[in-house]
């Protein structure tokens, strides 16, 4: 019970976090419509956390809705806080995730709380790592814009079959 | 075993779907890079996910056990693949209490490399007696990144009767009546025996042996002891489990039953032979039988004993007659509560039984009803009560009322007080 109380604070912390330090970057009227969003988002993050597990896709969207308001606002240099941000909305998706998935009736050996912060650290390493390297390859010279539009193209074509291919793969059956 | 995806996979491939077309559509790099740890997480996750592969046994340490001892489930598991987090759930039946309280089930959650064995000793409380069935299992297993879980429901369910909890009876209702075969129970009958009875004039064929000589000497004649023969008799234990009132420690079913089964092994142990009628929802009876086979028949038969709700019988009034044997001591064990087993008792004083009633009162049980007339009720119903247990006095039958918390023994020193004045009834009597 304690644990699943300490996951679901951490989570809704990490979620905080995450709505609230855009306000920092912004002034003036945008700031208060941040606000708004940061309290939106907040809510959706608890609401996810607590009782509605699907809340956590809207959660997550308007969390990182909230972080690309300011490098776009900002425009210019690509916000190399980005990783980071990548890594705490991943942070919180996966405490969420853990939050839901525990049951008060059931004890968790060591073993199994060790290995999944364990999995849980290397996610978020491995989250920063990628965010880092997406930045960089970002700003590689090599190809114009319709190259780089090319990619982007691709990319999201296999995104968006991937949650085809995912959706159909792994509906309920038996193995 | 059934698979099942994570409701994340899909928020998470459609948060970074949407992030990779905003990142297209706004010309910068932020969302992918924010975006794409969720995506490539699926990715890898669902590439790396294998189906678990688990073997699982369950025993239990005993099939029969006692209220109040405890029994262990010994679940094994043997994994011929990795699991990451193994949910194991044992359900718990309403009447046993596991680690986690009455009725909760049990459950864990472990990890188990490739190769590895595991026996979780899991211990259970008997709080109710009953045929139980323990065993049922629920496994639940899930991959690394928690994007797929595995279900299956396991039955490896293993009887378990658990018996009431006996009480030390020193004295029992005698019978009336007793069979022919050489027992513990005094004969009213005269005969070869211990128990002294009269004495009388010598007969020739009278044993020497068995001359008075304090009377002779008085008399100047050869007189000569009369003594009881010691005999079995048959006693038939009717349980009635038409209705059960649930009192706050313990229900009428529950005395009754408890009661039966010490009734049961104090009179095997006099060598009588017990017999069972339950008289219920479904109906079903045991032949007299005498020694230990008999007495785990009546206790298995008497674990067995539930409110039954059927119209099968519905229209029930009388025991068919080869259920009981003649002579019989029938001990009734009953709220008096349904209208059929009230019907069947005065059948058996009827016929001509040796009847004695213990009335396994439902008033504590029952709950109060709101109002103002609650009191006036629960007054005239005990009224209704004792009316009823005036006819059955009336015919012969000995009627003591059982209240919860009163020892057994106390009730069967009642019932055999109350028989002292008792009579049979006339066979064929008017019953009611």
């Amino acid at each position: 019970m304690t644990g699943l109380v300490v996951c679901r604070l951490a989570a809704v912390a990490v979620a905080a976090v995450l709505a609230l330090a855009p306000l920092a970057q912004v002034h003036g009227p945008l700031r208060s419509a941040l606000a708004y969003l940061a309290a939106a988002g907040l809510l959706l993050a608890a609401g996810a956390v607590w009782r509605l597990a699907s809340l956590l896709g809207p959660a997550l969207l308007v969390l990182l809705a909230g972080q690309l308001v300011a490098p776009l606002v900002r425009g210019g240099r690509v916000d190399a806080a980005t990783p980071l941000a990548g890594a705490g909305l991943l942070l919180y998706a996966e405490l969420a995730s853990w939050a839901q998935e525990r049951r008060p009736a059931v004890r968790d050996e060591p073993p199994v709380t060790r290995a999944r912060l364990a999995v849980l650290a290397a996610s978020v390493v491995g989250a920063l790592a990628l965010g880092a390297a997406v930045l960089l390859a970002a700003g590689l010279p090599g190809g114009g814009g319709l190259t780089r539009l090319a990619v982007g193209v691709v990319a999201a074509t296999l995104t968006l079959a991937l949650v085809a291919a995912v959706a159909r793969r792994t509906a309920t059956r038996p193995s | 075993m059934t698979r099942r995806p994570a409701r994340k996979i899909a928020a998470y491939a459609g948060v970074a779907a949407v992030a990779l077309l905003a990142g297209l559509a706004l010309g910068r790099p932020e969302p992918v890079a924010a975006a794409a740890p969720l995506a490539v997480l699926v990715v890898a996750g669902l590439a790396a996910a294998r189906d678990p592969q688990v073997e699982v046994d369950a025993t239990v340490d005993r099939d029969r056990a006692i209220v109040g001892d405890q029994v262990t489930v010994q679940v094994r598991l043997r994994a011929h693949t990795a699991v990451d987090r193994l949910e194991l759930l044992l359900a718990v039946p309403p009447g046993m209490e596991g680690p986690a309280g009455p009725a909760r089930p049990w459950a864990v959650a472990l990890r188990l490399r490739a190769g590895e064995e595991r026996t979780l000793p899991v211990t259970l409380t008997c709080r109710r007696w009953g045929a139980y069935l323990l065993g049922g299992l629920q496994l639940r297993a899930h991959d690394r990144l928690r994007l797929l879980t595995w279900e299956q429901p396991l039955d490896r369910r293993a009887p378990l009767k658990v018996f009431p909890e006996p009480q030390a009876l020193r004295s029992l209702v005698r019978p009336f009546e007793t069979q022919a075969a050489t027992g513990s129970q005094v004969s009213r009958h005269r005969g070869e025996g211990i128990e002294f009875a009269d004495v009388r004039p010598f007969l020739p064929g009278d044993r020497p042996r068995s001359i008075n000589w304090r009377a002779t000497a008085r008399r100047g004649v050869p007189w000569v002891n009369e003594r009881h023969p010691e005999r079995t008799t048959d006693v038939v234990l009717f349980v009635d489990s038409f209705v059960d009132v649930r009192g706050e420690r313990a229900s009428t079913l529950d005395l009754a039953v408890g009661a039966a089964a010490s009734l049961a092994g104090a009179y095997l142990r006099q060598r009588d032979r017990v017999g069972l009628v339950g008289f219920g929802g479904f109906v079903q009876w045991l032949r007299p039988g005498s020694g230990q086979a008999a007495l785990y028949r009546l206790l298995d038969t008497l674990m067995e004993t539930q409110v039954f709700a059927t119209v099968a019988w519905k229209g029930i009034r009388h025991l068919p007659p080869r259920t009981l044997p003649p002579k019989a001591l029938i001990v009734a064990l009953t709220p008096l509560l349904d209208e059929r087993a009230v019907a069947a008792l005065f059948d058996l004083l009827a016929r001509g039984y040796d009847l004695a009633i213990v009335e396994v009162s439902p008033m504590a049980g029952a709950q109060a009803a709101a109002g103002g007339w609650e009191p006036l009720a629960r007054r005239l119903w005990a009224l209704e009560r004792e009316t009823l247990r005036h006819r059955y006095q009336r015919l012969g039958a000995a009627v003591v009322e059982w209240t919860q918390g009163v020892h057994l023994q106390q009730v069967l020193l009642e019932v055999e007080a109350s028989r002292r004045h008792a009579r049979l009834a006339p066979v064929g009597g008017a019953a009611r």
